[in-house]
């Protein structure tokens, strides 16, 4: 079986394919062409070597769906709601997240006031009838949307998530109106509480539907010409994969893909070294994403914010939760008006690039700290396609760092190194000691091209005494997809205290949830329903996630959940309140149709012997030390390597500091056990 | 009259003629300044200049807002009280045990910017330095000291490094009830004291040594109305403070406490230079701007004046705020420098994290029995409703001095709120409704006011939804729409206010707390229009006609429907100069109607929306000339 995954990044698009019988991997990068996505994908795997046909399970992530909605390049879309909502859009929560900011902005709507018409219907939140639905009114709307040329039409109705009927009629006219317009209704996107959100997510959806839609579609058709008569899945932002189906239904899944698949990669190489805590580390050009994993599930945020909490546009559909911070290779560093060193968050980006890659960049980075430093050899990176200028990166840190601060170059670059470690350091303790999880428990897992030079330095600020070095680093998002399930999310609200819980009623929620969820996997082999309750206490807000088996939801085990609560309250917030009344609010179910194993090839045995020594300053180290310097790619199961050493590959190189000690595990990762951690 | 400066004007170590400045009048009661908060510090010399380096310089300065962003993340989630969890009426803070802000959350409600030293400075008095265990846990709302809403609960705790006290870890949170007439936003203007307001807590150990006093715990269960909520989000609020302490331990630990105090000093002095730099941009001078609210809720024929008089001094800032009314008998005095602190702080440095340095290059003036200096037991229920309108003041006395950063007024109210409280006649329980509303702001010097947005003393306050109101409460809310022309006309428009309409299924009683800016609407700028001003409206059943509210608790019964009005922005520029093509999308938005455009805007659009261009010309030239020989005839009214 050849499984590939391909996936399209902001500057490459990257491939990694696995030939499950000849155990051989194949990769290759190619150039992202913004306007022919598609054309990019073939290419790539034109690239590759591959055969279409041969292939039997291409997975795919894409950044068409954030793109479109960040580059405002969606359809015009229409907005039906409930009388008296029309501003409901406009308004959202009202709220100011930047306090002392006069000038704030709230988020932009992507469907004008004119376009957002009202229909006469009411429900109550018990989801009896109020008012009942008007169908003139729903012909008038439609009328007023059609004349208008729209090309989407989102559907939002209050308490659609309690009883969806009034939003399904209006649905079906509209479907008849406008026959050619993509069409989302709030309770197939989110049956969820809380209109504004479910609103928004639901035009998100209409708003990127047709361009998404279509792309998906030819992406299918082209691929079938070039011969491919495998599974084509789609990557979405809750980790799992999706048919291309249900992607062109609910595009808005796949918003923030991208980060995912280094994600579930992590997940899985740790598994695959018995390593179930596992955080991973992502550092790329121009941020740092680090994200949870436990028992080998990532975890997950319940939504987020395209364009951030402040001003942009929420979708409440689960994502992997990730912390981003503005430190990637290419962060620069700079002085600011009192005379303090910080780094980021502007990016030299790739153009013009960090001083050392001569493109151009006066404003030192990261990656020219590196250089200076003499962690990254300015004559082998990325395989000595380019020579890296190391006296200007020298000099840009003179001029702009080290004189301000009354340092020499190597004390500046070092300086620089240090804050930016110190900065990713407060992610990575914002997704575990934040959420309640002691980092000392988890390994490090680091990806991306600047990841694994700074992974050991953060490993012992935290702490953490084991950090892994995975194949394909600079590959591992597409790796992650490889190896990625199939994931649906469902939601609905159910809302009553727990004392009081109609269980059969939740059974036959559940039920319908199932159902749902079996039309959309493409496969039920070896799928695992995951349910859960948010639960909290009587007269709070916040909810949390308490995971419940069907047994307990069919033999009304309030007790066993109710401790499960308490426990997890507990675990999350430091105390408790056994007396208090809890009350549930949804009932998710995630339906996860697992993917074959594969089965990834040993590496022989083979001890390490360094390729050649280099002088680098590591750690407080005022002189350099000759480091032994190894290559990646010629270490065999079971090689031991002491720090100081480095070990370099095609797109990143590992530092080990003095006390670092390294195996070489047989499935091919770096395993490290972090001195002084 | 004593006139309290707070705090004093500080020494720039290196530049001479930053020296301070010390006003022969400066000579106030020792008492009254450390009842106050900071204390005066002597200028600090050149030569205790401590050498830190540049990278743990960097890392205690960002892990210092950290831990109380971690606090306010933790409260936020499990208190038990949309006034915490929606309305973020609270704040996290550490401070120093000389009184000083080091670090404080950001994002909730804006007006407790750097207001927990003062209780600080009178714990310190009170128990004296020795007097602080660890597992203290201190209570506190008294308004002689803390002068603000006595449902404004303090909770802090002491922070030891190797036996010696180095801070105190504090959260502020408003809980629902606090006995008396403080149930929900708080009791309202009408009352009269203290004692009538609620439970006075002043400076308790609720914990000492980490044992708990049953005895305060009782009183504290027995008089307050809901006191598992209240009590609950105690627990939460000790549960943050806990969490600080045990990150201060890990930071004190690796860096030890003479690296981190002086990178607090380093950050503070840091701090201050970065808001010096701004106010040195500007011309110094003296600039002032006045406002009112209709009346203080108890004498109804009379204005409460407010005036800003803000005086630039090379790179220092004055905000003297004598001239705004004396203290009433109404519930809305306060002792608060918020109103100065908020604007400078939206001025000089709106996305930096708060701390003791952000403040000090300003210098407030507030007289002792001000309305915003009242003297205990001056009535404080309402104690920050005037404050928004104070903060817009403040800002717009400095219209002239910083032209491209003075937005015009906003609708400057805290409420604009729906409060409607009663018993569920089937489940027996008690219910309220809560939400805050938010209303127009104004047009800026670069682009339109947002619409419906809380007020400028509120941050990330979030309205209730439709759908979580109904879940929980037996209420049908019908609307909530943008008001049409109620943004201020300008070249860059007002935002909209909004109106929300609530149907009550079962009786109960509403809170009509009247925003009072009726006669002094969200005003323009530079010959921009005045947004329109909020109100709340009634109509009971069987009535056609819904009539203007102001009353507390008042009972209404079964489908009352009540409107809940926000006001609009003020518009900033004249209106005639607005680009005909935005008064066109604006009129199809039906943002603004096509009346007000025509009449006020001078835009005529023909029946199919498209724009007029000759008949606009011609309409403008007419309004122009009309404004032109009303500016002669009124004459000499000073912009703005």
């Amino acid at each position: 079986m050849i499984v590939v995954a391909i996936d399209i990044g902001g500057t490459f698009t990257d491939l990694v394919g696995f030939d499950d019988r000849t155990k051989r991997f194949v990769e290759a990068k190619s150039l992202t062409t913004p306007h022919e996505l598609t054309q990019g994908v073939l290419d790539c795997i034109r690239k590759s070597g591959l055969q279409a046909p041969a292939i039997d399970e291409l997975i795919h992530g894409s950044t068409i769906a954030i793109n479109t909605l960040i580059e405002r390049k969606g359809a015009k879309t229409g907005l039906v709601v409930t009388s008296g909502t029309r501003d409901v859009y406009i308004v959202g929560r009202g709220n100011r997240p930047e306090a002392y900011n006069l000038f704030f902005h709230r988020h932009r709507p992507l469907v004008p006031r004119h376009l957002t018409r009202e229909v006469e219907e009411r429900l109550l939140s018990s989801g009896e009838i109020f008012r009942p639905l008007n169908k003139a009114s729903v012909t008038e709307a439609c009328r007023v949307l059609a004349a208008e040329g729209v090309e989407a039409v989102a559907v939002c109705l209050l308490h659609s998530y309690a009883d969806p009927t009034h939003e399904r009629i209006a649905g079906a006219m509209i479907g008849e109106a406008l026959p050619h317009a993509y069409l989302s209704l709030s309770h197939d996107i989110l049956r969820e509480y809380r209109e504004f959100e479910r609103l928004s997510t639901t035009v998100v959806n209409a708003y990127i539907g047709p361009k998404v839609g279509g792309y998906v579609r030819e992406l299918k058709s082209r691929l079938g010409e070039t011969g491919f008569g495998g599974e084509l899945s789609i990557m979405r932002s809750n980790g799992g994969v999706m048919t291309p189906e249900v992607a062109t239904a609910r595009p808005v899944a796949m918003m923030e893909s991208g980060p995912v698949g280094g994600i579930i990669a992590s997940a899985r190489v740790g598994e695959k070294l018995g390593l179930g805590n596992v955080i991973s580390f992502d550092m790329g050009g121009t941020t740092a994403k680090t994200s949870l994993v436990r028992d080998g599930e990532p975890t997950l945020a319940p939504g987020y914010y395209v364009g951030g909490y402040a001003s942009g546009h929420p979708v409440m559909l689960p994502m992997i939760d990730v912390v981003e911070v503005g430190a990637g290779g290419g962060s620069i560093a700079w002085i600011d008006e009192v005379g303090a060193l910080k780094i980021g968050p502007h990016s030299a980006g790739a153009d013009p690039g960090p001083i050392c890659y001569r493109g151009g960049g006066t404003e030192p980075t990261i990656t020219d700290a590196n250089v200076v430093l003499g962690a990254l050899d300015p004559r082998n990176f990325l395989g000595g396609e380019i020579v890296l200028d190391a006296e200007g990166a020298r000099a840009g840190i003179e001029r702009k760092i080290a004189k301000p601060l009354g340092l020499d170059a190597v004390a500046a670059a070092r300086a620089i190194l240090q804050i930016a470690i110190a900065k990713m350091a407060l992610a990575v303790r914002e997704v575990s000691v934040e959420k309640g999880y002691d980092p000392r428990d988890f390994a490090l897992v680091a990806s991306g091209g600047a990841g694994p030079l700074h992974v050991c330095a953060i490993a012992r600020e935290l702490h953490i005494p084991k950090v892994i070095v995975p194949l394909f680093p600079s590959h591992f998002s597409a790796l992650g997809m490889l190896l990625a399930d199939e994931r649906h999310d469902f939601i609905r609200t159910f809302y009553c205290d727990l004392a009081s819980l109609d269980f059969k009623a939740l059974a036959a929620v559940y039920e319908e949830m199932a159902g749902e969820a079996r039309k959309s996997l493409r496969h039920a082999r070896n799928a695992q329903w995951q349910i859960a309750l948010d639960l909290r206490y009587v007269g709070q807000e916040f909810t949390l996630s308490v995971p419940v088996t069907r047994q307990a939801i069919e033999k009304g085990d309030r007790k066993k959940i109710r401790a499960a609560f308490d426990a997890l309250y507990e675990h999350r917030y430091a105390h408790q309140s056994p007396d208090e009344p809890v009350e549930m609010v949804n009932i998710r179910l995630a339906a996860i149709g697992q993917r074959p194993r594969l089965r990834f090839p040993t590496l022989a045995r083979r001890t390490a012997k360094p390729a050649r020594h280099r002088d680098v300053y590591l750690g407080e180290a005022a002189k350099p030390l000759s480091c032994p310097i190894y290559q990646r790619g010629e270490l065999g199961s079971g090689a031991r390597i002491n720090g100081p050493a480095l070990i370099e590959e095609h797109g990143t190189t590992t530092v080990l500091f003095a006390q670092d000690r390294c195996t070489v595990a047989p499935s091919g990762e770096l395993i490290i056990a972090v001195g002084g951690a | 009259m004593a006139i309290v400066r707070h705090p004093e004007v500080r020494a720039k170590r290196a530049s001479k003629d930053e020296r301070p400045r010390r006003r022969s009048k400066s000579a106030s009661p020792l008492s009254k300044i450390s009842r106050l908060g900071t204390s005066r510090r002597a200028p600090r010399g050149a030569g205790k200049k401590q050498t830190l380096d540049p990278v743990t310089l960097e890392v205690i300065r960002n892990a210092l807002p950290a831990i109380a962003n971690e606090m306010a993340a933790d409260l936020q989630r499990t208190s038990y009280n949309m006034m915490i969890y929606e309305v973020r009426d609270f704040c996290t803070s550490l401070v120093n045990t000389k009184g000083e802000l080091v670090s404080q959350n950001v994002g909730g409600v804006s007006h407790f910017v750097a207001d927990l030293g003062v209780i600080v400075t009178d714990a310190m008095k009170r128990y004296g330095a020795d007097g602080f265990k660890e597992g203290d846990v201190i209570i506190t709302n008294h308004q002689a000291v803390a002068g603000q809403h006595l449902n404004n609960i303090v909770i802090y705790m002491p922070y030891f490094h190797r036996g010696k006290l180095l801070m105190f870890v504090m959260v502020r949170a408003h809980w629902i009830d606090v006995g008396g007439m403080s149930t929900g936003f708080g009791a309202g203007p009408s009352v009269a004291d203290p004692w009538l307001e609620g439970l006075q807590l002043d400076q308790l150990k609720i914990y000492e040594g980490g044992r708990l006093n049953e005895t305060l715990y009782r009183v504290l269960k027995d008089n307050i109305r809901f006191p598992e909520s209240s009590l609950g989000d105690m627990k939460s609020q000790m549960a943050a403070c806990r969490l600080a302490l045990r990150r201060l331990s890990e930071l004190f630990d690796k860096y030890g406490s003479n690296t981190i105090l002086a990178a607090i000093e380093r950050i503070f002095d840091e701090t201050e230079r970065k808001c010096r730099n701004v106010v040195q941009k500007l011309e110094d001078g003296v600039y002032e701007a006045a406002s009112f609210i209709d009346h203080d809720g108890v004498k109804r024929d009379e204005r409460v004046p407010i005036h800003a008089k803000v005086t630039i001094d090379r790179g220092s800032m004055t905000i003297d705020l004598s001239g705004c009314s004396g203290e009433r008998k109404a519930a809305i005095n306060s002792r608060t420098y918020a109103a100065a602190r908020v604007a400078y702080k939206a001025l000089t440095g709106p996305l930096e994290p708060v701390n003791e340095g952000s403040f000090r290059a300003l210098n407030v003036i507030i007289p002792e029995g001000n309305v915003m200096m009242a003297r205990y037991p001056a009535p404080m229920a309402g104690w920050s409703v005037i404050v928004p309108t104070v903060v817009d003041t403040i800002v717009k006395a400095l219209a002239r001095a910083m032209t491209d950063r003075v937005p015009a007024g906003h609708h400057g109210l805290l409420g604009g709120s729906i409060v409607f409280f009663g018993l569920h006649p089937k489940s027996k329980r008690r219910f309220v409704v809560q939400s805050i509303e938010g209303g127009g702001w104004g047009g800026r010097p670069a682009e339109d006011g947002e619409s419906a947005t809380v007020s400028v003393c509120q941050g990330d306050v979030r309205n209730a939804s439709i759908e979580g109101i109904e879940l929980k409460c037996p209420v049908v809310v019908e609307r909530r729409a943008l008001r049409t022309d109620s943004g201020g006309a300008g070249k860059h428009r007002g935002g909209l206010g909004l109106d929300t309409s609530v149907r009550n299924l079962v009786e109960g009683r509403w809170n009509f707390d009247h925003p009072r800016r009726e006669h002094c609407p969200p005003w323009g700028l530079w010959g921009g229009k005045p947004g329109t001003h909020g109100d709340f409206l009634l109509r009971l059943p069987g009535e056609n006609d819904f009539r203007s509210m102001e009353a507390p608790h008042y009972p209404v019964p079964v489908q009352s429907e009540v409107i809940v009005r926000t006001g609009g922005g003020g518009g900033w520029g004249d209106p005639l100069d607005r680009e005909p093509a935005l008064v066109r999308d604006d009129v199809i938005e039906e943002l603004v109607s096509g009346g007000v455009a025509e009449e006020v805007y001078g835009v005529v659009l023909r029946d199919d929306l498209t724009l007029d261009e000759a008949e606009t010309e011609r309409r403008r030239n007419a309004l122009r000339s009309t404004a032109k020989r009303e500016e002669i005839d009124g004459s000499r009214r000073r912009k703005p």
